[in-house]
């Protein structure tokens, strides 16, 4: 008898735990009460330096607390993360999203209309950056830092061989050429297959658009003259092998670069702290200069980082406080480029003297390399928008880039099927486009 | 009379009772996730004009279904399954049982270590074992390509071939654990019959061909309904080769486009309709796989 009441409890103890465990889908977010207790902000984020800048804010304030969860960068799963915590009911308060992300984002209705919010610091930023951020009039995330384009390179090799820093795509090239000359195991740089936002970067700067919006209808136009002269450019240099092939940020790619077969990085002035970080050995050996130019010095976008609040956000206006504070700070800027990994460029221009100072540049042999990534800022083409399936546009990207270097494609074939993808895409969830 | 009815009573009780959670486990790990998938895959996402407002979930029956039978990443998916299929069960299902089959017949003092080793790749988590080949595979790091290159062999194992580098970690993670269960069986053989077998005038490899492989053959059924099953949902290794393999795209099996069509593009309902359907032709294998095995 007692034996069978024993078990009976013990099997409803079973269904009791395992209900609680379906129920608790809440996470952390909402669960602290109002009143005495600071309110907790739930912040998702990856970048260098963000646990420092956490700290900071948390130790300056009393009423607000960020509970940061880092999470894999948003392409290597971050976004799908974020994605999925919102059709849960879990998301976070606070969540980071890159500029090509946004509109993606604000389409599956994951973000908080946040204008009444930011009117106040929205004269901070430059046009450029506003435009990236506000949808169909509406402010939906805040902005943090910009990502101008720069060449990364090796001075120290580039002097010893003679060769000049390549100021236009042409001279981009026949450095290329020198480089391999010099040395048949190592190239100038490298293409990253699997980094299509790069590829994104060239075709803006180039002055291509992608995507625009006009008579309340999307307009694609991946494979524009722009982008086409951009892709048939790398597929030469990838045909006639004068650059690596080699996924981004890879153990292959470091070990590339420590090993003096890759001379530079064409990217923007985050992969600084990046190249610092990664290869301290090689310390005074860097410098960094204005990305190449088709004639005119112009600049793209490379990533760069908003803040937004997730739609069901329990404490959203605290979270557009901290988002404010980790974006608008002073305190805020020297936490996160104090940490010494984080070369980031901030957003608002009043900011830039902070960053400068802060970053310590020994590993670029001194150089001001603020100043290099104010010039390219100011070079920033206007008017570049994103579209609403950018997860889609890279996966489709990069599933076909891959196929370049073995010779079964090319990069002008992969623009004519991402595009046609992308307005297929765009069309299969009912939004109006005109291709 | 009474005290037997009184017995039933309470064992019917125990079997309620003993049975309970299973069935509330059942219910909460299998049935309700599938009831779930089944509803989330009649329904789409329906935003539009610019699609800042958001979007909103229509009813759309079964489009989702044919709209993933229309999509041709979704059926390359079951070529790539098919082709490693062809490789994988096979290479690794014949070499546990060789492997088995000697163990059995060879030196006792050996079999400990053999049966150790041999199951030791098993115990690696599937992420972590593609992570190891990885590292075996990229070129720049991997000491196998570098020793093969400086040998004049250039094989890329990520590129056009990247399909038999799956099925080496597949190999190198599946064979122990299925030579064990074959031995296992193999130790189960009366040895009556064994000795019958080698007075009659029978040699080890035919009493290993003629004997113990038709004695085993429940366990081997066993394991080539697992195997197919599993090649069915492959996933974890090609998803971690995908980050720096060219031959990999995001779509490559079956469970990779329920994967990209859910977390790459949003597209819950099309990932459901894609699982529901994967889930169905494994059923409908295991089906035709058992009945062909309880044949004989």
């Amino acid at each position: 008898m007692r034996g069978k009441r024993v078990a009976g409890v013990a099997s409803l103890l079973a269904t009791a735990v395992l209900l609680a465990a379906c129920g608790d889908g809440g996470g952390d977010a909402g669960k602290e009460a109002a009143g005495s207790a600071p309110e907790q902000v739930v912040f998702w984020g990856w970048a260098k330096g963000t646990k420092e800048v956490v700290d900071a804010f948390n130790a300056a304030h009393t009423d607000i607390k960020i509970k940061f969860e880092e999470i894999p960068s948003g392409n290597a799963g971050g976004y799908a993360k974020f994605a999925n915590a919102v059709k849960a009911g879990n998301a976070p308060d606070l969540m980071s999203v890159e500029y090509p992300q946004v509109p993606d984002f604000v389409s599956q209705g994951a973000l908080r209309d946040i204008t009444a919010e930011t009117a106040d610091i929205k004269a901070k930023y430059p046009a450029s950056v506003i435009t990236l951020v506000e949808l169909g009039g509406k402010t939906w995330s805040i902005p943090l830092d910009a990502a101008p384009q720069v060449f990364i390179y090796r001075k120290d090799l580039f002097e010893k061989n003679k060769i000049e820093v390549p100021k236009t795509w042409d001279d981009f090239r026949s450095a290329a050429e020198k480089v391999k000359k010099a040395d048949a195991k190592a190239r100038i740089g490298s293409f990253h297959p699997d980094d299509p936002n790069l590829l994104a970067t060239y075709a803006w700067q180039a002055g291509g658009q992608w995507f625009s919006s006009a008579g309340g209808s999307w307009k694609v136009s991946i494979d524009d003259p722009a982008t086409q002269k951009v892709a048939a450019y790398w597929n030469d240099l990838i045909k006639d092998d004068l650059v690596k092939v080699q996924p981004t940020f890879s153990q292959e790619w470091i070990a590339s670069l420590a090993e003096d077969q890759v001379w530079g990085y064409l990217g923007a002035n985050w992969a600084a702290g990046m190249i610092k970080s990664n290869n301290a050995p090689q310390s005074g050996k860097w410098t960094v200069a204005p990305a190449p130019n088709w004639g005119t010095p112009a600049s793209g976008m490379f990533g760069g980082t908003t803040y937004a609040v997730s739609k069901d956000s329990k404490h959203a206006e605290a979270a557009v406080e901290v988002a404010k504070w980790l974006t608008g700070a002073p305190e805020a800027w020297t936490a996160r480029l104090g940490s010494g990994t984080s070369s980031s460029f901030p957003a608002i221009a009043d900011l830039v003297p902070v960053a400068a100072k802060t970053f310590d540049t020994g590993f670029y042999g001194g150089q001001d390399i603020y100043q290099v990534f104010s010039e390219a800022y100011q070079t920033i083409k206007p008017g570049w928008t994103w579209g609403p399936s950018m997860v889609q546009v890279l996966t489709s990207f990069k599933d076909r880039l891959g196929q370049v270097s073995s010779g079964a494609t090319t990069v002008p074939d992969v623009l004519t099927a991402v595009q046609a993808d992308t307005v297929e895409e765009i069309k299969g969830r009912g939004l109006a486009v005109t291709p | 009379m009474t005290t037997t009815l009184a017995g039933r009573e309470r064992g019917r009780w125990a079997i309620v009772l003993f049975t309970a959670p299973f069935f509330v486990l059942f219910a909460a790990v299998v049935v309700a996730p599938l009831g779930y998938a089944l509803w989330l895959s009649l329904f789409r996402e329906q935003s539009s004009g610019l699609g800042f407002g958001g979007a909103q979930s229509v009813f759309s029956g079964l489009e989702n279904y044919l709209s993933t039978l229309a999509d041709p990443a979704f059926r390359d998916g079951f070529w790539v399954i098919a082709a490693y299929a062809a490789l994988y069960i096979p290479l690794m299902l014949g070499g546990a049982l060789a492997l088995a089959l000697l163990l059995d017949s060879g030196a006792a003092q050996l079999r400990r270590f053999f049966q150790l080793a041999l199951f030791m790749p098993h115990v690696v988590p599937g992420v972590i074992a593609g992570l190891i080949w990885l590292y075996l595979y990229l070129p720049g790091i991997s000491p196998i390509v570098a020793a093969l290159a400086d040998g004049g062999i250039h094989w890329d194992f990520l590129g056009d071939r990247v399909l038999s580098s799956v099925v080496n970690v597949a190999v190198w993670e599946w064979t122990g654990y299925n030579m064990v269960i074959y031995f296992a069986a193999l130790q189960a053989i009366p040895r009556e019959v064994l000795e019958a077998a080698t007075m009659d005038g029978a040699g080890p490899v035919r009493v290993a061909l003629r004997i113990k492989v038709p004695l085993i053959r429940g366990a081997v059924i066993t394991t080539l309904l697992f195997t197919i099953i599993g090649s069915l949902q492959l996933f974890n290794e090609p998803v971690v080769m995908d980050s720096v393999s060219d031959g990999i795209v995001s779509t490559w099996t079956p469970n990779m486009y329920a994967y990209a069509e859910a977390f790459g593009k949003n597209d819950y309902g099309q990932a459901a309709a894609a699982s529901i359907m994967l889930a169905a032709l494994a059923a409908v294998l295991s089906y035709f796989v058992t009945r062909w095995g309880n044949k004989k």
